[in-house]
């Protein structure tokens, strides 16, 4: 991946793609093959990777902003400069007034902005998020899919995205990548020339260079997924 | 803020009236004596049965050094002693193997049936062996609370820190924490629903068999006063006996773990499941 | 310059062989034997084991004896006896009790006190008032089985009766339910989960109350026995029956308690998060 990249991963459910972002987070060991960052091996989770998981990874005991600042607080960053950090990101998911609340006071869709923002409160070198936005609700999906695309625009990350949604794949990824079903290999991949400021979805839906790149990617998943 | 307090107050208020009723019925049958004395003391007698085993005892200061003469104080801060005792040895050894047993898979799994045993045989069963090694008196009674105490918590610990779920350890080793940072923040909070259960467990079987077994092997102790009381057809130090460990129980539930219970799990809204 | 990458993603496979070895039968065997090696081992190096820490070999001996004769079945037949019937009345008094009270809230509120003062004076404590009156007979033990049931179930199901959604209490009212079809319909399947739970929490406490009330009014039973071998110094008798004691709860607990209570919470349990 190339830096600022905003890659996606696509395929059928049980092809392996979350167990392949668990072994670049480092969570998982690996048997064959190499995974590098900055051309240092992975050998096991570190800050360098941020990781959104697919449920709410955020801890219940812990407010709002603590969970925010959590990555901070683990690398040692004094209290004063961890405060503003954590406002900065608050502000940009949009949870201002919500610092003090516990997670279980939180809507579904807050709960992920939470994760997000802890995620880049910690400024990792690449983000993996791993279908972030399954367990939400339709609509707040989009909005917050569009807000992802804003915040990417915005930090700059180097984002790898995991789904099973080809329209969220289609949607924010430069790069979206095809695995086969079990035993999942890389079956193609999908270049989407749209630039990411004109990503909004009441815009590309009508964007027939959008559409078509979909349904290339559609078609893909949908061959995997008949060959039953 | 009012409408609160006054529901509380309701609550109060009515909570009284059977503690009243009883009360009048056991003042009543001390007046028309359906029950005789010696199998039903009137109140005016339990209520004096205090400084008649007070009697020796000049003041507070001297109850709180353990004077001779002050028989009930000293059965209470002997059995409150252990029991605070057993609590500060046996819960951090208790959630420290817990813990320990609950992230390492191989250990769970060979400790959890020793758990399960020594559960089973927990308290009162152990007295005629603790008898054995330590005689009768304080270390048999000690032994007998703290092998409760620690198992109980043991056992809810690894089910508890068993039950976190993954993901948030994930979450957290994703920030670059360390596994020592992972216990701390992620385990030991999240299993502490179970912990507080395991705890007021300990604290329901451990009174009960700290009594039983003071009554069976212990030299001093609320239990023993019961015991020695009933002996001599003292009926009215053996309800006196009574109230006092309820109210002790009652007071340390109310004063120690409904508030931790408030201060860790209500406010998390995580969610109490039965063991 | 941030770069990632990954050669042969073939590798996604792992993680599924290692649930074979989840389930632990290897570690029970293994920590029994070493149980067992180690009460071997202190045993054989102390001096007088067969008063401190009888070896596993001689306390399997000391059985023989006394399943020859006919002792050991008697005396566990007794105390189970005491422990079902105590508990079962207990708990079949204590059900209905606990709905009773339940179904108002004034009545609840009036009762909830009580109970719990009498929920945390154990059935143990009260023994000795309990042997003022009825002297060391069955009937005090008994009693006291029976005390020790009641007011722990008594006040799980009220607690269960009042946590019940009023939701389904109105939804049934609006359908014109009587009081009694509320009962049925709402309140006592509602209150099945704490029922279950509390029922299996004061069997254990009678458990332990029989043990103490054999002990301390001294009738016969596996508590007696190991009492009694204590006090006459035979200390492989007492640890087969605390052997006896724990074996006897695990098989009670697995095969009768618990698959009752996950039972009725299942069919019963209302999803609560």
């Amino acid at each position: 991946m190339y830096d600022g990249e905003f890659a996606a991963v696509v395929g059928p459910s049980g092809c392996g793609k979350t167990t392949l972002l668990n072994i670049l987070a480092g969570l998982l060991p690996y048997r064959h093959g190499t995974v590098q960052v900055d051309g240092v091996p992975v050998k096991g989770p570190g800050s360098d990777r941020g990781v959104v998981f697919q449920e709410h990874a955020i801890l219940p005991w812990r407010t709002v902003a603590r969970n925010i600042g959590h990555g901070l607080e683990l690398q040692g960053v004094p209290r004063q400069e961890r405060r503003r950090r954590v406002r900065e990101f608050v502000e940009l998911v949009g949870l201002a007034g919500f610092e003090e609340r516990y997670p279980h006071e939180l809507s579904g869709g807050m709960k992920q902005r939470v994760a997000l923002a802890r995620t880049l409160c910690a400024n990792p070198v690449i983000m993996l998020m791993d279908e972030p936005f399954a367990a939400v609700d339709a609509q707040t999906r989009i909005t917050l899919q569009e807000e992802l695309n804003r915040i990417a625009i915005a930090t700059r990350k180097t984002i790898l995205l995991v789904t099973h949604n080809v329209d969220e794949a289609a949607f924010l990824g430069d790069r979206c990548f095809v695995f086969t079903r079990r035993p999942g290999r890389l079956k193609a991949t999908v270049t989407i020339h749209i630039p990411r400021d004109r990503r909004i979805w009441k815009e590309v839906v009508a964007d027939p260079a959008f559409t078509a790149r979909r349904d290339e990617i559609l078609e893909l998943v949908r061959a995997e997924v008949r060959v039953e | 803020m009012t409408r609160f307090g006054r529901g509380r107050l309701r609550r109060i208020l009515l909570g009284a009236i059977p503690f009243l009723v009883l009360g009048t019925l056991w003042q009543m049958n001390a007046v028309y004596r359906w029950l005789a004395p010696i199998h039903m003391p009137p109140p005016a007698a339990v209520w004096s049965a205090i400084f008649t085993l007070q009697e020796g005892c000049p003041g507070l200061l001297d109850a709180l050094r353990q004077g001779s003469g002050c028989l009930l104080t000293n059965h209470i801060l002997s059995s409150m002693g252990r029991v605070a005792l057993s609590l500060l040895v046996g819960l951090p050894l208790g959630i420290a193997f817990g813990v320990l047993a609950g992230i390492h898979r191989r250990l769970g799994n060979a400790l959890e049936p020793v758990g399960v045993f020594a559960n089973a045989i927990s308290g009162i069963a152990w007295v005629p062996l603790a008898i054995v090694w330590f005689g009768v008196g304080w270390r048999t009674t000690l032994f007998i609370l703290l092998n409760t105490v620690f198992w109980l918590v043991f056992f809810n610990t690894l089910l508890g820190v068993r039950g976190v779920p993954r993901v948030y350890e994930h979450g957290v080793l994703a920030l670059g924490a360390t596994r020592w940072k992972v216990i701390t923040q992620v385990y030991v909070p999240g299993a502490l629903p179970s912990i507080v259960t395991g705890i007021r467990m300990s604290m329901g079987f451990g009174w009960r068999a700290l009594i039983a077994a003071e009554m069976i092997g212990g030299d001093r102790g609320l239990g023993f006063m019961l015991f020695v009381s009933a002996q001599e057809y003292k009926t009215e130090e053996v309800f006196l006996g009574v109230l006092v460990i309820a109210v002790i129980w009652m007071l340390t539930d109310r004063a120690c773990l409904v508030p931790l219970e408030r201060w860790t799990i209500e406010r998390w809204g995580l969610v109490w499941r039965p063991s | 310059m941030s770069s990632l990458s990954v050669a042969r993603p073939d590798l996604l496979r792992s993680a599924r062989a290692r649930r074979f070895w989840r389930h632990g039968g290897l570690e029970l065997a293994l920590v029994t034997l070493l149980a067992l090696a180690l009460w071997t081992a202190i045993s054989a190096s102390i001096a007088r084991p067969d008063r401190y820490l009888p070896s596993p070999v001689s306390v399997l001996d000391s059985s023989r004896d006394l399943l020859w004769k006919g002792i050991l079945p008697n005396y566990l037949g007794q105390t189970l006896w005491r422990l079902v019937t105590g508990s079962l009345i207990g708990i079949a008094l204590g059900i209905p009790f606990g709905i009773l009270v339940g179904l108002n809230r004034t009545v609840s509120e009036m009762c909830y006190p009580i109970l719990n003062f009498f929920q945390s004076i154990s059935g143990i404590a009260l023994l000795p008032i309990v042997m003022i009156w009825w002297g060391t007979t069955e009937k005090t033990v008994f009693v006291v089985v029976l005390y020790t049931c009641f007011f722990p179930i008594a006040f799980s199901v009220l607690t269960g009766v009042r946590s019940t959604p009023r939701i389904y209490v109105n939804a049934l009212r609006t359908l014109g339910a009587s009081r009694l079809r509320i009962v049925r319909d709402v309140l006592l399947p509602g209150a099945m989960p704490s029922i279950a739970t509390g029922a299996r929490l004061s069997i254990g406490y009678a458990w332990r109350a029989v043990i103490a009330g054999e002990m301390l009014a001294g009738r016969r039973g596996i508590g007696w026995m190991i009492f009694s071998a204590q006090q006459v110094d035979r200390t492989a008798q007492v640890v087969l029956g605390m052997a006896l004691i724990g074996v006897l709860w695990i098989l009670l607990d697995r095969y009768v308690l618990r698959p009752i209570e996950s039972d009725t919470i299942q069919r019963w349990g209302l999803v609560q998060r």
